[in-house]
């Protein structure tokens, strides 16, 4: 971009917590008994200034009720208590949001940036007790649940920096007599739908980069975790979003869809199953007579992620960074690796290998550091990954007994299915990776090419020429060559999926801002009397 | 002490071997600077060596070594003559194969032997010229449950293999006994993370249990065999497992009266004075028989931690700067010296100061000269090792053992270290003038 100031400039990513340290550890456990003590949290509905939380808070004695969020290890604890909002609720959210946008919006890129950061200094501060907040309202393990907090600190850190950069505009051919500017405005009120798996980064990033740009939001975060969604609201109150230009509306997916039809509503930041994802492009596209714009969707939906296993792929890195990539938080990332496709040539060695590290894969509740695989979010992903496992032999699952309570899933491997197994074409969303042979990378490329999905891959090889050609032909958003194949960056790896897995935005990087603001040329001309005067 | 030091110092300078003794070790040494001067063809070299294994014909090591080399943007005139070669399917063969001796040419240089069997030729010539050796199994990560199974299995076997030769070898006064008593022939380097596929740094109890069910039958059959056992430090990720292990298996009442073991410690790590205190604590409250052998290394995985920290925002744990490394190295060789007879030094080194500052340090303190051994690495401290032998110091040979492709990921640590810009063994190949070598960092 060629604007005055670098826009990533000064940033730099949150350092994740050095986990190998005792220390560390403790400090972490400490804050889970803290937070434990303070359980269940209360997360109130916000609408423009005004807290709902029981019955008697609401105007016009509208009734909602409330829900719990449980732990999916032990779902008897309910972690957080939230008013679910009604589509009346949204109506109002997106009423008072109006009002929000033109508050928010008079004020300049820097001092909204200054806000957002302000913000990411409450998260940094309060980072071990949001840790926490994972780890029991969506299981999630310390590693995954810091990393979790560390990508809202850095999105809101981020999408500040490259907002006040957008904001200078964009260079035009300027000739004598005229003077040509491109400026971006906000675009309005924007409606974010996050989901659970990255229970406070992902509505962080997609709330943090549409108030960067000068718009008003309103979040409807996953019914799975309110309250890691109730913190990050409360963040951005404290730091000084205004209370209108920022609405909360825990509930369900009538709220959401409420929010797509208002024709108030300009943009909807969307992150989650390729189900609802089509539907909101569907709905958005309606227009009716009454509506001044037409709606802009970012939705992030999801992946059948494959890793190529190249002949000559050092299988020492391979097996630790594909078990990683597949069973790191039980299967549950956008990213995560559903399909291994190997070369014959190092296919034997590497199912071997592969099998006997399932097998020693640690399953068991988030809060131990031990655990490599905790539950699974809910009891119908759980029945959906069972479904999908009882579809073929195990070569390997964990021989770890699983806990008596929690919805525990066995991760599982599985290999040399027929093409038409549902196994290698669905996304299951949970422990199960399959394993597949080919000839070569190119046929593995082929496969790759015939899925719908082209969200993450990767690909472990060391002859140079396979990795150029296999990353000028893959569709997929992201390519992780020689590594696992989850935990992007901010900055460093903008994320996001091709084909049916996205419209092409990528979080965290140069690009994303763009979706929530509209451009703006101005041509002037500066000839008075046959002279110009510049 | 520093006229001392220098004596010492200017001793064994004098008493290395000449230069170019060995005309293919003379031509290694030539591979070794055209690559350190050439940070991109050292790369292409490194990436070479590692993919080597991986290699299923002689054709695709050719296309490996040319896909490297064409990263590589100032050729020298050999290399492109290596390129123009890869053009026909003979000319690979015989690049392929040419390259493949290299590999295993240099590869011989730093492993032994195939096995503990093979390589008992070589430990038994090494033990007639002065040096004694500790055995180190080469082998792949450690992901399975069978993989550390098998990895223990070899452990057991070299020690009964060692253990069936060393009778046979003949009297060596000075590698036998120091002044608290005798030292074992038999000396085994084992590694935690080859033990169990469980070390994990955020859990390391989980791992340390794991490795220590494998390493319990180890050192109950050191101790009939009367050998030693030393378990090897590996990247900071395992350094509290590590430890933890060490300390609960060598305090366990059916251990205490042997075997004789040892740990590590590695000086380029900021902590390693708080390691080194904790060792030394617990050295001392331990009621085992035979002290803790305690070798001190500057540390191997130096990049590694670097490349770590700053890919996740962290201090590095290690000292960025090598005379860092090098001071502290002094710091803790004087703090081991003084802690003897809690615990027996190893000074394991390439740095001539070092040893020289270890040996001057070991007189001031009024210890004997065989109360301090000292360690090279095969491959890289040969002619250091045959100095302090000949000057009557006793010193012992870290030797891998293993296959070609075991011991692949070794061969490239050694091979940077080897090329790296600032290596003693680099210093001292360009002649730089004892005054330096000896100059204190």
């Amino acid at each position: 971009m060629s604007t005055a100031t670098e826009p990533s400039a000064g940033f730099r990513n949150e350092p994740i917590l050095e986990l190998r340290r005792a220390p560390v550890r403790e400090s972490l456990s400490e804050a889970l008994r803290e937070l434990d003590a303070r359980l269940p949290l209360e997360v109130p509905i916000w609408i423009g200034g005004d807290r709902v939380l029981g019955e008697g808070d609401r105007r016009g004695g509208a009734v909602g009720g409330s829900f719990a969020s449980t732990d999916p290890g032990a779902p008897g604890r309910v972690v957080a208590h939230a008013g679910r909002a009604t589509e009346d609720d949204a109506a109002a959210a997106v009423e008072a949001a109006q009002h929000g946008f033109r508050e928010w919006s008079a004020r300049s890129a820097a001092e909204r940036a200054q806000v957002l950061r302000g913000a990411a200094a409450i998260l940094r501060e309060r980072r071990l007790e949001l840790a926490t907040l994972q780890v029991r309202e969506c299981a999630k393990p310390w590693p995954e649940a810091d990393g979790d907090v560390c990508e809202a600190i850095d999105f809101l850190e981020y999408y500040a920096r490259e907002a006040v950069a957008l904001d200078e505009g964009r260079t035009l051919v300027q000739v004598a007599g005229e003077r040509n500017t491109m400026r971006y405005a906000p675009r309005g009120v924007v409606a974010v739908i996050s989901p659970w798996n990255f229970p406070l980064a992902i509505p962080c990033g997609m709330t943090a980069a549409a108030l960067a740009a000068g718009n008003a939001a309103v979040l409807k975060p996953a019914e799975q975790s309110p309250g890691s969604a109730g913190a990050l609201v409360e963040a951005l109150h404290a730091a000084g979003v205004p209370r209108e230009a920022l609405s909360l509306l825990p509930g369900y997916g009538d709220v959401g869809a409420a929010l797509v039809r208002d024709p108030r509503v300009h943009v909807i930041a969307f992150t989650g199953s390729s189900a609802v994802g089509l539907d909101i492009v569907r709905a958005s596209a309606e227009t009716p007579e009454r509506q001044g714009h037409v709606k802009r969707v970012v939705s992030e939906m999801g992946g059948k992620n494959c890793v190529i296993v190249d002949g000559d792929a050092d299988l020492d890195d391979v097996v630790p960074e594909v078990v990683y990539s597949a069973f790191g938080y039980a299967g549950q990332k956008c990213s995560a690796a559903a399909r291994v496709l190997v070369h014959e040539a190092a296919a034997d060695t590497l199912l071997e290998r592969l099998a006997g590290a399932v097998r020693v894969l640690d399953v068991g509740q988030a809060e131990r550091f031990a655990t490599e695989v905790p539950p699974v979010i809910e009891r119908e992903a759980q029945e959906r990954v069972e479904r999908y496992a009882a579809m073929a032999p195990p070569l390997a699952r964990s021989e770890r007994a699983l806990p008596d309570e929690g919805w525990f899933c066995a991760p599982t491997l599985v290999a040399d299915l027929p093409d038409d197994s549902p196994i290698l074409s669905d996304e299951i969303f949970g422990p199960l990776l399959a394993v597949t042979r080919v000839r070569d990378v190119d046929e593995a490329c082929d496969v790759i090419d015939s899925l719908p999905f082209a969200l993450t891959g990767g690909l472990f090889s060391r002859t140079p020429a396979t990795i150029e050609r296999v990353a000028a032909r893959l569709p997929v958003g992201n390519l992780y060559v020689n590594r696992g194949i989850t935990g992007a960056m901010v900055g460093r790896q903008p994320f996001g999926g091709n084909r049916r897995s996205g419209i092409g935005s990528k979080a965290g990087g140069p690009d994303y801002l763009l979706q929530f603001v509209e451009p703006r040329v101005v041509t002037e001309n500066t000839m008075r009397h046959g002279i110009p005067v510049e | 002490m520093e006229s001392q030091l220098q004596e010492v110092g200017r001793t064994i300078h004098a008493a290395l071997p000449g230069r170019s003794r060995h005309p293919l070790r003379a031509l290694d040494q030539r591979a070794m600077e055209l690559a350190s001067q050439d940070a991109e063809l050292r790369a292409a070299l490194f990436r070479f060596v590692d993919v080597t294994p991986a290699c299923r014909s002689l054709d695709e090591l050719a296309r490996h070594l040319t896909g490297y080399l064409e990263e590589v943007d100032d050729r020298p005139p050999p290399i492109e003559a290596a390129m123009r070669m890869s053009g026909t399917r003979p000319g690979r063969a015989a690049l392929g194969a040419a390259a493949a001796a290299g590999v295993r040419h240099m590869a011989h240089r730093f492993i032994v032997g195939e096995s503990p069997k093979a390589a008992l030729k070589t430990i038994r010539h090494l033990w007639e010229h002065g040096a004694a050796v500790s055995l180190d199994l080469l082998g792949e990560a450690t992901v399975t449950e069978a993989e550390a199974d098998r990895y223990a299995g070899r452990c057991m076997d070299a020690l009964e293999t060692l253990a069936a030769a060393a009778p046979s070898w003949p009297e060596r006064p000075v590698l036998e006994a120091d002044s608290l008593g005798p030292l074992p022939r038999v000396n085994l380097s084992v590694k935690v993370s080859a033990l169990t596929p469980l070390l994990r740094p955020e859990a390391p109890e989980v791992g340390r249990e794991d490795a220590a069910r494998r390493m319990r039958p180890l050192l109950a059959r050191a101790k009939e065999l009367g050998a030693h056992l030393h378990i090897d430090m590996e990247s900071v990720d395992t350094v509290e497992a590590t430890l933890g292990l060490v300390f609960e298996l060598l305090d366990d009442p059916e251990l205490r009266a042997g075997p004789s073991a040892g740990v590590v410690i590695q000086a380029y790590l900021r902590e390693s004075p708080e390691q080194l205190e904790q060792v030394l604590g617990w050295a001392s409250r331990t009621e085992r028989q035979q002290p803790l052998v305690v070798r001190l290394v500057k540390g191997a995985y130096w990049d590694h931690e670097i490349v770590d920290a700053r890919q996740h925002g962290w201090t590095p744990p290690v000292f960025e700067a090598k005379r860092d490394s090098d001071r502290n190295f002094e710091v803790l060789t004087r703090r081991l010296v003084e802690a003897w007879p809690h615990v027996r030094p190893a000074i394991a080194s390439h740095n001539l100061r070092s040893m020289a500052h270890a040996v001057a340090a070991a007189r001031e303190l009024g210890r004997e000269d065989r109360d301090v051994e000292f360690q090279v690495l095969r491959g890289l401290g040969d002619d250091l090792a045959a100095a302090l032998a000949d000057l009557g110091y006793r010193v012992r040979i870290y030797c891998p053992v293993g296959d070609l492709v075991a011991g692949m990921a070794y061969l490239v640590r050694r091979l940077l270290e080897n090329t790296a810009n600032e290596s003693f063994l680099g210093e001292q190949q360009r002649g730089t003038p004892i005054e330096e070598l000896l100059a204190a960092p």
